[in-house]
């Protein structure tokens, strides 16, 4: 037989009382020992499913593939008279910028597929990866500001790492926003700056023993990594190598005046 | 650009990871959940212009549910096409039947001891609204919604999906898997 209030100490665990029953239900769990252990193995059986339960985000693949899938669908339900209809993969807020930044998205990719990559470490092919995606998918920006007190937090709660986030605009790169994407094995944040017309990715997660190249490139793309902490940077770009090293010496500088 | 897709990518999309792991929850393979994910996103898309600054989390689980169900009912559908003549069952049931190789049983033998498979041995109807508390941390009402349920059943349910859940999991946890008061 259970207590007729076993239904009100369940909506309590869940917050969904007022503050008038809330008290109401701690009265009579000091009175109810039957209660009193529901709320008790309730509490412990949530603990326990936060702890265990993978909070898995969507394969990359799997995104992408409905991405195309929302292209193809936006495509039909649009006038086919324009001719790039399908280059509208392009972020949103790059949107009012010119049609240079979408061809020069196509002129990656195409590098990207035709010269087949030989990479020869897995996580250099995982970071270049993430990077061209995210310049032709819509997956560029998951949180939009250019203020750091709003990406900063924004990290905290879906990536696994908490990364530097400042804005150089006056140094030339502004900071236009963060997104998740999955590297090694971890929610990776990733701190999107602009720099001109380019895009500098700056991709963190949880460094491992892993030995990475100080500076790369790849198909056009630059990579430097750098190590802070615990954390494992890399900042990705089309830029030149000064522009991209500039971004780095700032963030490293920053760094250390925290650390300092 | 357009503006409905920039629309429907800023309010929609940050929500496609909660829709991957309902469907991953929901359907038997995570091939279906994929095609689950990708039908729903498209559905969304479509229906987006009827979206009136409601909760979109909860509007898109829900068709993520409905695309899992008219699935789920195709395959019903697929499966219940009789197989050709020739075959008569004993061929019929062989064909389905596999047997399982030892490490695949040994790796069973320990998810069955995880939090997640105990989740997963939940019925249908009990585990969509443990996963949209639990994992989604959704409200009763917004649950309501996305199951199309009266807010006293989801309340019933979700007691019931956790003293299930709760019974199995402590009892092991205990390691006294026969001591049932």
């Amino acid at each position: 037989m259970q207590c007729p209030d076993s239904l009100r100490v369940q909506a309590y665990l869940d917050g969904e009382t007022d503050a008038v029953s809330a008290a109401d239900i701690e009265r009579h769990m000091e009175r109810c020992a039957e209660c009193c252990a529901l709320h008790r193995d309730l509490e412990q059986l949530r603990t326990a499913l936060r702890r265990d339960l993978p909070h898995t985000p969507i394969p990359p693949a799997l995104r992408a593939r409905v991405m195309r899938a929302l292209d193809e669908e936006s495509s039909i339900d649009t006038p086919p008279r324009r001719a790039r209809a399908t280059w509208r993969t392009r972020p949103f807020w790059m949107g009012a910028t010119s049609g240079g930044l979408g061809m020069a998205a196509v002129a990656a990719t195409l590098a990207f597929l035709l010269l087949s990559p030989q990479l020869t470490s897995p996580v250099v092919d995982e970071v270049l990866n993430a990077h061209v995606n995210s310049l032709l998918s819509t997956h560029l920006i998951d949180v939009v500001s250019t203020d750091k007190h709003t990406v900063k937090p924004w990290f905290a709660g879906h990536t696994d790492v908490s990364p530097l986030v400042a804005d150089f605009e006056p140094q030339g790169y502004k900071l236009v926003g963060g997104r998740v994407d999955y590297l090694e094995h971890q929610r990776a944040a990733v701190v999107v700056y602009r720099h001109g017309a380019h895009v500098i990715n700056v991709f963190s997660w949880a460094a491992t023993q892993r030995s990475l190249p100080g500076k790369l490139t790849r198909n056009g793309y630059h990579f430097v990594f750098w190590k802070a902490g615990d954390l494992q940077y890399c900042a990705v770009s089309d830029t030149g190598w000064d522009e991209l090293l500039g971004l780095v010496q700032l963030l490293q500088d920053l760094g250390g005046r925290d650390a300092g | 650009m357009d503006d409905r897709r920039s629309r429907f990518e800023a309010q929609v999309l940050p929500h496609l990871d909660a829709a991957y792991r309902f469907a991953r929850w929901l359907a038997r393979s995570p091939d279906d959940a994929d095609d689950v994910v990708q039908e729903a996103i498209l559905r969304a898309y479509r229906g987006f212009d009827a979206l009136r600054g409601s909760d979109v989390k909860a509007w898109l689980l829900t068709i993520v549910r409905n695309c899992h169900s008219t699935s789920l009912k195709q395959q019903q559908r697929r499966a219940q096409v009789p197989l050709p003549e020739e075959h008569d069952t004993q061929d019929g049931y062989a064909l389905i039947a596999t047997t399982p190789d030892p490490e695949s049983a040994s790796i069973r033998r320990d998810e069955e001891h995880t939090l997640e498979s105990l989740i997963a041995k939940l019925s249908d109807d009990y585990r969509e609204v443990l996963v949209l508390r639990e994992i989604e941390d959704m409200r009763y009402r917004e649950i309501a919604a996305v199951t199309n349920l009266p807010m006293g059943t989801v309340m019933s349910r979700l007691a019931r999906a956790r003293s299930a859940l709760k019974e199995h999991w402590l009892l092991q946890a205990k390691g006294e898997p026969h001591a049932v008061p």
